[in-house]
């Protein structure tokens, strides 16, 4: 407790202590059953010594005897094969983006995605799975391997406090860097404002596999959901100082928002027909009512 | 590098930088906001344009604005010029006045400048020739500027840079204004000269254009066919004042008394009061005060009559020297303020009566105020030696009664009877009792004589040469005349005074008083130091062969070398002032031009001017161009264009 105590009091500066009680109370869930490399809390799709019964199977020479269901030998003088379904440890990996992007909106989009990240991350570390965290701009910037057990929420409190939103964003490298490190099956979590100029799809075709669950959260300030801008403006790209010259009329809004929408439902569509979930958030909401209802609904916590 | 119309320059750069900086500035004003991504915007900027209605006319629009905007800038560099006269091509003679009136300073700089730009103008709105055209339809002009003569600046052209650097090269004198030569010379030029486009140019007459003040003295003697000329009066003001006469003499019987008459004239409607200062040899004597009426402007039979005044000084002055007398008070005409005179150092005369004895002409002579008068016989004459020099030298005057030398001297020569041989005189046949029809009692030499009862029983018939001036007539032959030839001047009577009841007539003394006095002064060389404008300064000794340099009033120096019979000519008084003319050893000789014309100094400009049966009135306005040249408009089409090129643009842009 003596190395929990600064840590859960580093967190209470992105959680609220009721908050972090609420989320005692649930877990993550993989929608495949997951192949952990632990023994875990969880049920493996992998057959294994477990008591939870999974199939029959017909015997063939080599099998280990100690499986053969000798009961259905007596009944049918047949031999079959026992097999359990093997409970094992759930890998979460956590990709936030931590470029410049994120630290626009008002409220910011960065501490919204770290507090989401926070939370998501105290769940897995209290349900004792395993949990890396990666700050992602230009490539990850700062990831916190392999984290077990509540010890490490203070380790993961002070990353995610200590780490700057700003510089590029290079999406595509980010992705493939945490495809490489990925071991073992889980749950992926991305949380972002997915304003990548080059693009996510082929990105997001890294971290979609067989093995993870992938979860593509988008945060969206509400100053990008509805902008209030007017006159003649030169719009500079926080990122690469790209400009763009403006003249707000009812027009170009609405056009704008057309176009974030129609974005926003491309990235849906995208991650919805490769079996991934997408959620949108804005930056505005409460982060209880998102991670309490809505991640719920969507059955990435129970 | 010259620029021809530097003023639409400035105009369009005045026009075009200011809009162009504040475009500029227009574009500066964009606020600057930062946001998390440009990507959305840019999509939306994008699907804006081209969701925009007329998409496709809106990308020709500028594509259009910008062949239009080059388009007029190539058109302009064609040099485009909107021909408001059609039909053939015109000619035009432009007649530019260089008089002394146009001096005048009434309008700046000066009348000429004016009348320059005016005809420079005129030119720069003839239709040039074009290379694209299939007809020559360009303009032709030519310019004439005159003072008392003409002189052709640029004959035929269509040139324009030619005949603007002509017009630019007339410089101004101090003449007086006569146009009959002029027009004959334009005339004459403007006579076909063959060639077929000529030929056709020709069928129309040349256009005159006259630009002047509209003060030209021999108005009524040209005639001019209608709308022949057109007249550009140049001028506003008619104020001046002006010396209209002077004359320095000496006494004839005090010679160092000097007598200067002046008299001064105010060509203005309001009276003025001026100081007139006599100076000579740069030494100020007096200065005078006075006051010149208006003048009485014409109105009906009255002709115009300027305010006059007459001074007379009278000084004391026993050496050569230049008189001058000037007005102090500024006026618009300049070289009508002053005027000067020639001294000479006082003189009394030595007279040579070459005569085989005539008592009566002897003692006549002796009556006047001379030196000397050594009589001599013929023979006596005629042994005096070859070259001249004693007469010459010694004798002022020569008698000559009843006498034809073999060979004369250069001197003055007051003859009786028989002419001189070598004059062009002939005295073909002898008449008998003639009586005097005519003389000219004006003439110095004529003054106070009165010829009625004058009869000749014998006289030689005189046939003179077209030169020479007739001062009295018998009924059938001149009686007596004044001829001048290489230097020297003969007043000649043709009869014998012993054959004519003369010497019984008071008028005879009476003569040989002025005819002494008169050839004293041509021999004290007066009159002929006394020149108007334009004409030469002839030194007509015939002995000097030396180069003789001309010192200008304006300080210039000119080289005259004399012609093969030894005279020299020097022709350039164009302007007002003291010449001085050098030999590289001798003394100077001075001359003095001076204007002394009232109708140069009267600078009324006019309104109408009368030629013989047409009047033509002064133009409107000034000169009109007659040919728009397009480039400015097109130019300004051009920018007009680019800038509503780069407003499409920037519209485009915030839609």
């Amino acid at each position: 407790m003596a190395t929990t105590r600064p840590a859960t009091a580093r967190l209470t500066d992105l959680l609220d202590p009721k908050f972090m009680a609420r989320l005692d109370s649930l877990d993550l869930l993989s929608r495949k059953i997951v192949q952990g490399k632990l023994q875990g809390e969880r049920r493996s799709k992998r057959r294994g010594q477990s008591v939870e019964f999974a199939d029959h199977r017909p015997y063939v020479a080599g099998d280990d005897l100690r499986f053969v269901d000798w009961n259905v030998y007596g009944r049918l003088e047949q031999l079959f094969l026992k097999l359990f379904l093997e409970e094992q440890d759930l890998t979460v990996h956590l990709l936030v983006d931590a470029s410049a992007s994120m630290s626009m909106g008002e409220p910011a989009k960065g501490l919204f995605a770290k507090r989401l990240a926070a939370a998501l991350g105290y769940v897995s570390l209290v349900n004792n799975n395993r949990l890396t965290i990666s700050l992602f701009g230009d490539g990850l910037r700062v990831q916190l391997p392999n984290m077990r057990g509540r010890n490490y929420l203070r380790q993961m409190a002070e990353m995610l406090l200590t780490a700057e939103c700003d510089g590029l964003s290079d999406f595509e490298k980010a992705c493939r860097d945490a495809a490489t490190s990925r071991i073992g099956c889980g749950v992926t979590i991305v949380v972002s404002d997915f304003l990548f100029k080059q693009g996510y799809e082929t990105a997001l075709r890294r971290l979609i596999g067989a093995k993870y669950d992938l979860y593509v959260i988008q945060i969206l300030s509400p100053q990008e959901i509805a902008p209030e801008l007017a006159g003649d403006l030169k719009l500079l790209d926080i990122e690469d100082a790209d400009a763009a010259e403006i003249t707000i009329s009812p027009a170009l809004i609405k056009y704008y928002k057309r176009n974030l929408a129609a974005y926003c439902d491309e990235l849906r569509d995208f991650c919805t027909n490769r079996g991934a979930v997408y959620m949108q958030a804005n930056s505005a909401d409460s982060i209880e009512s998102l991670v309490l209802n809505y991640l719920r609904r969507i059955h990435l916590l129970r | 590098m010259e620029f021809l119309t530097p003023l639409v320059g400035l105009y369009a750069a005045a026009a075009a930088v200011p809009l162009l900086l504040l475009l500029y500035f227009l574009k500066l004003k964009r606020q600057e906001a930062i946001v998390s991504s440009t990507l959305l915007w840019k999509r939306a900027v994008r699907d804006l344009q081209v969701n925009a209605p007329f998409q496709k006319l809106r990308r020709n629009l500028l594509l259009l604005l910008q062949l239009l905007a080059l388009g007029m800038i190539l058109f302009a560099l064609a040099g485009p010029v909107l021909a408001l006269r059609r039909g053939p091509g015109q000619r035009y003679v432009l007649l530019i006045d260089r008089s002394a009136s146009m001096n005048a300073t009434d309008v700046k700089p000066t009348r000429l400048d004016v009348a320059r730009k005016q005809a420079k103008a005129c030119i720069e709105s003839m239709r040039a020739g074009s290379a694209l055209s299939w007809r020559d339809q360009s303009d032709h002009a030519m310019v004439i500027a005159f003072d008392q003569r003409a002189s052709v600046v640029c004959s035929f052209t269509s040139d324009k840079r030619q005949l603007m650097t002509r017009i630019d090269a007339i410089e101004a004198g101090d003449g007086s204004s006569r146009m009959a030569e002029a027009v004959t010379v334009a005339r004459a030029f403007a006579q076909p000269s063959g060639g077929e486009g000529v030929a056709a140019a020709a069928a129309k007459p040349a256009q005159l254009v006259l630009f002047s003040d509209g003060q030209i003295n021999d108005l009524e003697g040209i005639v001019i066919g209608d709308n022949e000329i057109v007249f550009h009066r140049i001028g506003e003001s008619q104020d001046n004042v002006g010396i209209t006469a002077m004359n320095a003499r000496r006494s004839y019987e005090q010679p160092q008394e000097i007598e200067v008459f002046t008299s001064l004239a105010n060509f203005g409607s309001e009276p003025v009061t001026r100081d007139v200062q006599l100076s000579v040899g740069g030494n100020v004597h007096a200065v005078r005060s006075v006051t010149l009426p208006g003048c009485r402007a014409q109105a009906g039979d009255e002709p115009f009559r300027p305010g006059e005044a007459t001074l007379q000084f009278s000084l004391t002055h026993s050496e050569a020297g230049v008189v001058e007398v000037r007005q102090l008070g500024a006026d618009a005409l300049g070289c009508d303020d002053a005027a000067w005179s020639i001294l000479d150092p006082p003189k009394r005369l030595s007279v040579l009566l070459v005569t085989q004895g005539n008592p009566v002409l002897e003692s006549a002579l002796r009556a006047c105020p001379i030196e000397r008068l050594d009589p001599c016989t013929p023979a006596g004459f005629d042994a005096l030696d070859p070259a001249g020099f004693a007469v010459r030298q010694q004798y002022d005057v020569v008698v000559l009664d009843n006498h034809v030398p073999a060979r004369l001297p250069p001197c003055m020569y007051l003859v009786f009877g028989a002419p001189p041989s070598g004059l062009d005189v002939n005295s073909p046949q002898e008449l008998e009792n003639q009586l005097i029809v005519d003389w000219r009692s004006q003439h110095p030499v004529l003054q106070y004589v009165n010829l009625t009862n004058l009869f000749a029983a014998k006289t030689h018939r005189l046939l003179l040469p077209r030169d020479a001036e007739v001062l009295a007539e018998f009924n059938e032959s001149p009686a007596l005349a004044l001829l001048r030839r290489h230097g020297s001047t003969y007043l000649i009577a043709g009869f014998d005074i012993l054959q004519s009841n003369w010497p019984f007539e008071p008028s005879f003394v009476l003569f040989c008083y002025n005819a002494l006095s008169f050839l004293g002064a041509q021999a004290g060389n007066e009159q002929r130091h006394k020149l108007a404008v334009g004409d030469p300064i002839a030194i007509e000794d015939g002995l000097n062969q030396a180069a003789f340099m001309v010192i200008c009033p304006d300080g210039t120096e000119v080289q005259v070398k004399p012609d093969p019979s030894g005279d020299v000519r020097f022709p350039g008084t164009y302007r007002v002032g003291v010449y001085t003319a050098k030999t590289p050893d001798g003394s100077p000789h001075f001359y003095a031009v001076n204007l002394l014309t009232p109708e140069e100094s009267r600078i009324e400009p006019r309104d109408r001017i009368e030629f013989a049966g047409v009047a033509v009135a002064a133009q409107e306005q000034g000169v009109q161009q007659a040919n728009v040249p397009m480039w400015p408009l097109l130019v300004l089409a051009a920018l007009v264009f680019v800038c509503a090129e780069w407003l499409a643009y920037n519209l485009r842009i915030r839609i």
